[in-house]
């Protein structure tokens, strides 16, 4: 392992840390203003998560060791993945980190341990978001293995740091089939963020909750690793999806003016997208949940439109 | 038409058959019509009225009321405009009636809850008015019985807990959602039984707050209950006691002047804009689509506001007194309001489009929480969930009060029954009293807004439609004070539909088909 690898293991973690839960706010801030109404501040979630960090974690009498053990399991993935996922400096791959299939099992791993959590407790909506959540997975996973291997076919590579290297060669998108695999790669981003129109973040209604249902029992602490976690892993379904289609600014040499044009390209370009995702999730009511694979087939179809043109084309 | 025609007792004649109950027909102070049975006649009665259709809107229990008897059961028939009730007088029990009209399930439920009455084969004999952890032998409606909370059980033994419907099978299982909810909402539990997602039976519990408001009227002069009536439910503040000056004045004969009707129907119209409004925005946001939610929410908060300028609150209060309203209200704030119909309707209009426009709000609407026909004259569902089934009452054009017979709704009337037929049915309805107010605003005659009132005794009943539908309210006032008073709102009936509308849709669904039945917890747990 060398320096520039060492480097960036520190500062993707920190930076994903610090940056995931402003862009979780701006798509609230995005809705409220498209409401009509003037949202909370941009970093009130800081606060809130300060907050939860500080208070008591209140356990069911019911719960076992996996609701106490699942906010540290969901975090730690999350943040494994995470360095799956360069923000703004992509080093040469070391070991099996950036492996695509590796990085679609972490957040699976971290996926299973919430719908274990929300059993747990006890509660029926957590078992009702459980078996949502696994409803969907069940149908989505296939779908996203996919969207994944079309990525595999056009880069010729396994790996998301190839992937990433090649776009920022290129500096824009390196082949057409991109923009079509950008609308594969959005769907799963609502998709495994929970967003309108799969799921809504914002419900006080436990009998439709599905992501928000499996963490209802959770307080304190955990609730806030479980917050974080769930940003984490927006930021890094964004990154994935804007290094890949919009790769200006990412480099892959370690120096320090480099890097900070990069940060602040990142930083607006996530912006622009989380604003995109808001403007998005306004437009339109949640789906009756049956209707939801129709949802996937989408992603399905133009996926498996890529790899037909990248295998015969 | 001659005059029987005109006041329905040809039709009370021909219901009650050739022989002597007609003959002892009596009318009351409201254009209803009594007529006292004995036991021996009251069921081949009942048998009767129930094979011809007959709606039996109201069952309620008074005491004293008939000499030498300690009890009454007044059963309110209503058929074609004409309402009849039918008066039964016993010591302690009576017949049930709840298999021919099921209806009266809940409420003889409450009138054995209440008064310790029997029902001899009553069908459901769960507890409905007081729950298990009250004392035994205690009858929160009686006379007798101090109206302040009693000792409740420390425990209720397992077996005396309330058995709920089971539904058996493989996979089937319950889900308990309250009576504690997420967000602000009343107390109000309800049981699940489910395969997966898909609902096949809802059982809905409520009386979680009993407040003893009907016994807080009682031995109170009438200018004093306006304040209870107007916290029976917080959104139908003006037409329960609207309801309720209604019976005060028939009674005493009191005119109630035209500018005092004229404003009192602003009210109420009032009140019915920011009510639909609240739903509009309601099933929206239970869609996640917050974006039509705040067109309509919007307009609701300036509704309210509007309110508080020309009343001094948000819902309307202290202005409906018997006799008339409270004080007159300044031409500045009536020209105000003239100008905010003006202007919110072409917004609404907007706001409307927006919403139904948006094909994924539509997918969730329709056909989402079908109401059938069939069940709406049997378990009486009245208001916009019956219009939007195929039903069309309305009190408003069925039995007018105050100045609505000059000026009648027009009754929109849909017939899918689902969740997109409710909004839409709102948002006519919504259109409808902008416009009527509007009217009433170009026309407001000039004058006086009340009439001295002075209480005389005697008793009668009042509809009224509320944004829900239709309330019932029935004063008994005895020695200048009230004797009894007995409110039944439209949510109590329809609370029962909803138990119909979610069978095979999915569990997610039903915050949904809730909110489009648009029920009030407060309007039932009396």
């Amino acid at each position: 392992m060398n320096l520039s690898f060492g480097l960036y293991l520190i500062l993707n973690t920190v930076a994903v840390l610090l940056v995931a839960p402003l862009f979780v706010s701006i798509i609230k801030k995005v809705k409220a203003r498209a409401q009509g109404r003037s949202g909370q501040s941009v970093f009130q979630i800081y606060f809130t998560l300060a907050k939860l960090l500080k208070k008591e974690t209140v356990y069911s009498s019911h719960s076992s060791w996996v609701m106490r053990l699942t906010p540290y399991v969901s975090i730690a993935a999350m943040l494994v993945a995470a360095l799956f996922v360069p923000l703004v400096f992509v080093p040469e791959p070391v070991g099996g980190i950036g492996n695509i299939i590796l990085l679609l099992y972490l957040l699976a791993l971290a996926r299973f341990f919430m719908a274990l959590a929300g059993l747990d407790a006890g509660s029926p909506f957590g078992g009702m978001g459980s078996s949502r959540e696994m409803s969907i997975s069940a149908i989505i996973e296939p779908t996203t293995i996919i969207v994944f291997a079309a990525l595999v076919f056009v880069f010729k590579s396994l790996n998301v740091f190839d992937m990433f290297a090649a776009s920022a060669a290129a500096g824009a998108p390196s082949t057409p089939t991109l923009i079509l695999l950008a609308i594969s790669l959005f769907i799963i981003l609502v998709v495994e963020t929970s967003r309108i129109p799969v799921d809504n973040p914002e419900t006080h209604l436990e009998l439709t909750m599905i992501h928000e249902g499996m963490i209802l029992e959770q307080s304190g602490k955990n609730l806030a690793l479980m917050e974080l976690s769930a940003a984490v892993k927006l930021t890094l379904l964004m990154a994935l999806l804007l290094n890949l289609i919009v790769p200006f600014g990412l480099t892959t040499t370690l120096a320090i003016g480099t890097i900070a044009v990069a940060a602040v390209l990142f930083v607006l370009k996530v912006t622009v997208l989380a604003g995109i995702i808001g403007l998005f999730e306004s437009s339109m009511a949640k789906m009756r949940f049956f209707r939801l694979p129709s949802l996937f087939a989408m992603a399905f179809f133009f996926s498996t439109l890529i790899i037909i043109i990248e295998v015969f084309a | 038409m001659n005059a029987d025609e005109s006041t329905g007792k040809h039709l009370v004649h021909e219901l009650l058959g050739p022989g002597p109950l007609a003959e002892q027909v009596t009318e009351g102070c409201n254009g209803e019509w009594y007529v006292r049975v004995s036991g021996t006649e009251f069921l081949p009665l009942v048998t009767a009225f129930a094979s011809r259709e007959c709606a039996l809107i109201g069952l309620f229990c008074t005491e004293r009321f008939s000499p030498g008897a300690p009890f009454s059961l007044l059963y309110v028939f209503e058929k074609k405009g004409v309402l009849l009730v039918i008066v039964l007088d016993t010591a302690q029990s009576a017949p049930s009636i709840a298999r021919l009209l099921p209806s009266a399930c809940w409420p003889e439920r409450e009138c054995r809850d209440g008064f310790g009455i029997a029902f001899e084969g009553l069908f459901d004999e769960r507890r409905l008015l007081l729950h298990e952890t009250y004392p035994d032998d205690y009858y929160s409606l009686k006379k007798s019985v101090a109206n302040v909370p009693p000792l409740m059980k420390p425990s209720v033994d397992p077996s005396e807990e309330y058995p709920f419907r089971s539904v058996q099978g493989d996979g089937v299982y319950q889900i308990p959602v309250g009576p504690v909810h997420a967000g602000i909402i009343e107390p109000g539990h309800f049981r699940f039984s489910v395969i997966g997602e898909k609902i096949f039976n809802l059982e809905v519990r409520m009386f979680y707050k009993h407040r003893g408001i009907e016994k807080l009227a009682e031995r109170r002069l009438p200018e004093d209950v306006v304040r209870i009536a107007e916290s029976v439910s917080g959104d139908e503040s003006v037409v329960n006691t609207v309801a309720f000056c209604i019976a005060a004045e028939k009674i005493a004969g009191t005119h109630v002047p035209e500018r005092a009707w004229a404003l009192r129907t602003i009210f109420m119209e009032l009140e019915r804009i920011g009510s639909h409004l609240g739903d509009q925005a309601g099933m929206l946001v239970d869609v996640a689509f917050p974006l039509g939610a705040s067109q309509f929410a919007v307009i609701r908060e300036e509704v309210f506001r509007i309110n508080a300028l020309l009343t001094g609150s948000r819902f309307l209060r202290g202005m409906v007194v018997p006799g008339g309203i409270s004080r007159d209200i300044r031409t500045e704030d009536l020209e105000a309001l003239a100008q905010f119909v003006r202007q919110v309707r072409k917004r609404y209009r907007t706001g409307l489009k927006i919403v139904l426009s948006t094909a994924s709000v539509i997918d969730r609407f329709s056909p989402t929480g079908v109401v059938r026909r069939s069940i709406l004259r049997p378990l009486n569902i009245t208001g916009p969930t019956s219009r939007a089934s195929g039903g069309n009452g309305d009190v408003r054009v069925d039995h007018p009060y105050g100045i609505y017979s000059r000026h009648p709704p027009s009754v929109r009337t849909l017939h899918d029954g689902d969740v997109l037929s409710r909004f839409t049915v709102r948002a006519s309805e919504i259109l409808d009293s902008l416009d009527l107010i509007e009217r009433l605003l170009t026309t407001l005659p000039e004058g006086t807004v009340k009439e001295a009132y002075d209480a005389k005794d005697g008793y009668t009943l009042s509809l009224v439609e509320s944004a829900r539908g239709q309330n019932l309210c029935w004063v008994w006032i005895r020695d200048g004070v009230v004797e009894r008073y007995k409110v039944r709102t439209a949510s109590y009936c329809n609370w029962l539909a909803i138990e119909h509308a979610v069978q095979g849709e999915i569990v997610p669904d039903f915050p949904l088909i809730n909110k489009s039945l648009n029920l009030s917890y407060a309007g039932t747990d009396l």
